[in-house]
């Protein structure tokens, strides 16, 4: 026994000697570095990307006219590859950008990673910082620390179709209720359509129900949440949205079904307005937020968005703070509303987009309601991309499991992914 | 009898092309037709806009480019390299032989995500990070041990008695190697720079890995990945992709089509 | 002498590369099966840390990994034969026709074969959608989701896998009949075998090079299937029900970046594979054919 305890002893200590390379993150300079020299920023690509590309292209303009000797190298990067790319960055200091980019539920999987730097200062010099909501700090702060200034948010709220409620005589739903029955006339008066289009893998059209209901992601086996899962899963039926065609669906295409006009409601994103004025639903519906469970209340919405950060290893920090908050500044969160449809985080920012838009006032009105956010640690990277929730979701709604079993089995993977 | 035969086979020919055809179509279908609940598998009014969109994605031409030359690089290296390694393991027998050939089946089975680390650090650590030479590196590596397996056929359909013949002669070994073993097995390194051509070609796991920040050496999987959202649902632009990345890869094939067939044949001892 | 070192010269190109980027990555990838190694460890912020068997124990006491082990096995091994049905079938089909339908059959299954495993499972999905796909309109089975039921989801992901790899068991079966001289096969005709006798007692054994390399290059790549999954189950199907090894690693790992996690169940998957290849190589060569 001794002997083996040695001998495994004696491999760790091999394994360790030998154990494979690993990166030494790289000092930052203290004096906020180089004032001049080629600024790298990467943004997100997006499918359409001319519109956003003209906003930024504007913004570098100015930035170059105000500092000397500058030069700015936008690169745009695909969203599915993003993970990849940024542990690249982390790991090859000479790779990284100064500026990025990210989506906020990736912030703490990269702040664990120590990628990102603080950007607390920064936002405390900069004019425009006191006008960030604390929901919106917040939700880009890790351990007490800023890692990056929100730039935009997108929300969810309730689509539906105006012709149809008319034409059913149905009011405006102000309850999870109200919208149960809603959806059920629906398809009891119209069976080739869906009441609300819902699917198992939507998750951020399930959790609002959770929390409505007082649940969450970290306590998903309490009876809460429970019940708020159940409210959801009950959609996922075949006086609503049989579970043949909507246990599977993503959230793209519930808004694909919307908009095509096979569904009378759905739970889209303000980001969702293009698609779903392609289709053949323009014109002909309108957005309340999405209502929780006491009559007229509005279920919280999950708080998705991207913020802009400097990674740690940026050798011109002082370059690249003035030029995050010149991107993230009102006036351009309200240009890349203008070309993108994205929701400013800053409230004069807001203030202006609701005044020249009645479209967003329901995301806006969701939005000072109160969002929630995933859970702010590196678990949750585990947690989304083994897809617990959407499994959880889809064995209650075909009847593979129980609410109680599938929530007490995702708990438990929940719990596992947190604490480690 | 061969009537009904060449039937069938024509009939089963259909049915493969037929989602290829489907892919083609609903690159050139307007958007309207796509987003149908009654598909017709015909258009009337084909358009490239779904076309335009993808290739309005900056520096295709660089991106086309950049995937050719990996490409082609893996093919010739990596058929060179097995070359010599097939030779040595049919012409010779010596220790190790089958050894080696089994690490060379290992080699296929190795999940390669899990590489992709190791992989990184020593390209990191070689400074290659960055670069299409890191690209060719690693799918020189990857399409090797397939390659020897293949060839390895291939040189034993050639008799020992010819180079045996051409050696009496007195010509060196390179000779035999070069001038008669080569030529000899050219089908068959058509046939495995095939399997070469579309490893290197489909790649995107190691170029996001890999090629970080120099957005110039981008590889074309990469660069179309934009467009293959399945949330987004804009199915002529994926189909567009789909068709300008099947493209290249058809050309190859028709271009090395007789040898491939003729060198995959080869590969059976008389 | 020199007999003695030309072997060594002609492989040293290939050990180069090979020993460089393959055994020492797999080296590493066996290290850190044993390590406590995430993204954080990779970029220095936290120490490694030698944690044994751990990994491992994880993975073998997660239910989930034997059912998806099981699932994995049974998937791969319906696409080889029936890859390897389709191919062979269709080889022979190839030598009894006239040469216009043999030449569009080849190109035919050379496009297959040529698709991106991306693009490929993308088309078929939407060929296959529920509402806009073309083959639900064609049967009249509108709003039937073939992604619903596990063993219809896991069919139609097994016909894009056959549809991509069998061009490559039907060219080389195709060719290395060709290359079987004619006499053999019309001394067999004279003597009245059948086709199927002569498949079976002729071409089968004139074939078994050939063979190995097909059937053993199919259960590797379609024991490692990942795209088709991936892309057409949309990371693993109606509450993972079509979860496979390459895919479940991909998800309780490599997404996440748990490496020792990750590289636990990429040895765990080689030695799988190793033991399959052992196996059938073992009876090759009982029955007489050295590798």
């Amino acid at each position: 026994m001794k002997l083996r305890l040695a001998t495994a002893a004696a491999l760790a200590l091999t394994l360790t000697a030998c154990a494979p390379s690993t990166s030494t993150p790289g000092a930052a300079p203290s004096d906020g570095g180089a004032r001049t020299g080629t600024l790298k920023v990467w943004l997100f690509d997006e499918p359409n990307r001319a519109p956003k590309e003209k906003v930024v292209n504007e913004a570098v303009a100015e930035f170059t006219a105000a500092h000397q000797g500058t030069k700015v190298d936008i690169a745009y990067i695909a969203v599915d590859t993003r993970s990849e790319r940024f542990k690249g960055a982390f790991n090859d200091p000479a790779s990284a950008p100064d500026v990025v980019e990210y989506g906020n539920t990736d912030l703490p999987e990269y702040a664990a990673a120590g990628g990102l730097a603080d950007v607390g200062p920064a936002v405390t010099a900069w004019s425009e910082g006191a006008d960030l909501s604390p929901d919106a700090k917040s939700s880009a702060t890790y351990e007490g620390t800023l890692l990056g200034v929100p730039w935009y948010v997108g929300v969810r709220a309730l689509y539906y179709r105006t012709d149809i409620f008319q034409e059913l005589g149905l009011k405006v739903p102000t309850s999870i209720a109200e919208l149960t029955t809603a959806a059920r006339t629906v398809r009891a008066k119209k069976p080739e359509l869906f009441g609300v289009a819902v699917g198992g893998k939507y998750t951020y059209a399930a959790m609002p129900f959770v929390w409505d209901a007082g649940g969450d992601i970290t306590s998903l086996n309490s009876a809460q949440s429970r019940a708020g899962l159940k409210a959801y899963t009950d959609l996922i039926a075949d006086d609503n949205c049989p579970p043949q065609q909507c246990a599977d669906l993503t959230g793209g295409k519930t808004v694909d079904l919307f908009a095509s006009g096979k569904a009378a409601m759905g739970i889209l994103g303000n980001f969702n307005r293009a698609a779903v004025d392609a289709g053949a639903a323009k014109g002909k519906y309108a957005v309340v937020p999405l209502p929780g469970s006491k009559p007229g209340s509005i279920a919280p919405a999950f708080a998705g968005g991207n913020n802009l950060g400097i990674m740690k290893n940026s050798q011109r920090p002082a370059l690249a703070a003035d030029f995050l908050t010149l991107l993230a500044g009102k006036k351009y969160q309200s240009e890349m509303y203008d070309a993108m449809g994205n929701l400013p985080t800053l409230k004069s920012a807001s203030a202006v987009v609701a005044a020249k838009d009645k479209f967003v006032e329901p995301f806006i009105t969701t939005i000072s309601n109160g969002t929630k956010f995933v859970p702010l640690d590196p678990g949750w990277g585990k947690i989304d991309a083994s897809a617990v929730l959407p499994t959880m979701i889809e064995k209650v709604a075909t009847g593979k499991s129980t609410v109680e079993q599938a929530t007490d089995e995702a708990a438990k993977q929940v719990d596992a992914a947190l604490t480690k | 009898m061969r009537r009904v035969l060449d039937a069938l086979a024509v009939l089963i020919a259909a049915v493969v092309i037929f989602p290829i055809y489907w892919m083609v179509l609903a690159a050139i279908k307007p958007a309207g037709e796509i987003q149908s609940l009654h598909q017709r598998p015909w258009t009337l009014s084909p358009s490239l806009d779904a076309f335009r969109r993808v290739l309005a994605v900056n520096d295709f031409g660089r991106y086309l480019l950049n995937s050719l030359i990996v490409a082609l690089v893996v093919v010739l290296i990596s058929g060179l390299i097995a070359f010599l390694a097939a030779v040595a393991l049919t012409r010779f027998h010596f220790r190790f032989r089958t050894t080696i050939l089994v690490v060379f089946l290992i080699a296929q089975m190795v999940p390669v995500e899990a590489l992709t680390i190791p992989l990184f650090f020593l390209v990191r650590d070689l400074g290659a990070l960055n670069t299409l030479g890191s690209l060719m590196l690693v799918h020189t590596a990857f399409t090797l041990p397939f390659a020897i397996w293949m060839l390895r056929g291939f040189v034993a359909a050639v008799p020992d008695e010819l180079d045996e013949a051409a050696q009496l002669d007195g010509a060196s070994r390179l000779t035999v190697l070069w001038r008669i073993l080569f030529p000899l097995i050219a089908p068959g390194l058509a046939a495995t720079s095939v399997f070469s051509f579309i490893h290197a070609w489909n790649d995107f796991l190691f170029a996001r890995t890999f090629i970080i920040s120099a957005t110039d050496r981008q590889t074309l999987p990469m660069a179309l990945l934009v467009f293959f959202k399945p949330d987004e649902n804009d199915w002529g632009a994926i189909m567009a992709a789909s068709t300008l990345m099947t493209v290249p890869v058809l050309i190859f094939f028709l271009l090395v089509r007789r040898r491939l067939v003729s060198g995959l044949g080869g590969a059976v001892k008389d | 002498m020199r007999q003695r070192f030309t072997p060594l010269w002609l492989l040293l190109p290939a050990a180069v590369v090979l020993g460089g980027l393959f055994l020492y990555p797999m080296y590493q990838l066996g290290l850190i099966s044993v390590l406590d190694f995430r993204q954080a460890q990779v970029s220095g912020g936290q120490p490694t840390r030698f944690v044994g068997l751990d990994n491992y124990v994880q993975l073998f006491t997660d239910p989930q990994f034997w059912s998806v082990l099981l699932a994995t096995v049974g998937f791969a091994a319906a696409c080889v034969v029936a890859t390897l049905a389709v191919g062979a079938g269709l080889a022979v089909l190839l030598t009894r026709i006239s040469r216009v339908p043999r030449l569009l059959l080849s190109l035919a299954a050379m496009a297959a074969w040529a698709v991106p495993a991306v693009s490929g499972s993308t088309v078929w999905m939407f060929l296959f959608d529920t509402d806009l796909g073309f083959v639900n309109q064609l049967l009249g089975t509108e709003g039937f989701n073939w992604m619903y039921d596990r063993y219809s989801a896991f069919a139609l992901v097994g016909a894009v896998v056959v549809w991509s790899s069998f061009p490559f068991v039907m060219v080389t079966l195709y060719a290395g009949i060709e290359a079987i001289s004619r006499s053999v096969l019309e001394a067999a005709a004279l003597d009245g075998a059948s086709t199927w006798r002569t498949f079976w007692q002729i071409m089968v054994p004139m074939l078994r090079p050939v063979l190995a390399v097909v059937v053993i290059q199919s259960i590797i790549w379609d024991f490692k299937i990942f795209t088709q999954i991936y892309v057409m189950t949309r990371g693993g199907g109606l509450a993972g029900q079509n979860l496979t090894l390459n895919v479940y690693a991909y998800q309780q790992a490599f997404a996440s970046s748990e490496y020792g996690l990750g590289s636990a169940i990429g040895v765990v998957m080689m030695l799988i594979l190793l033991a399959v290849t052992v196996l059938y190589l073992r009876t090759l060569r009982r029955s007489g054919e050295p590798l």
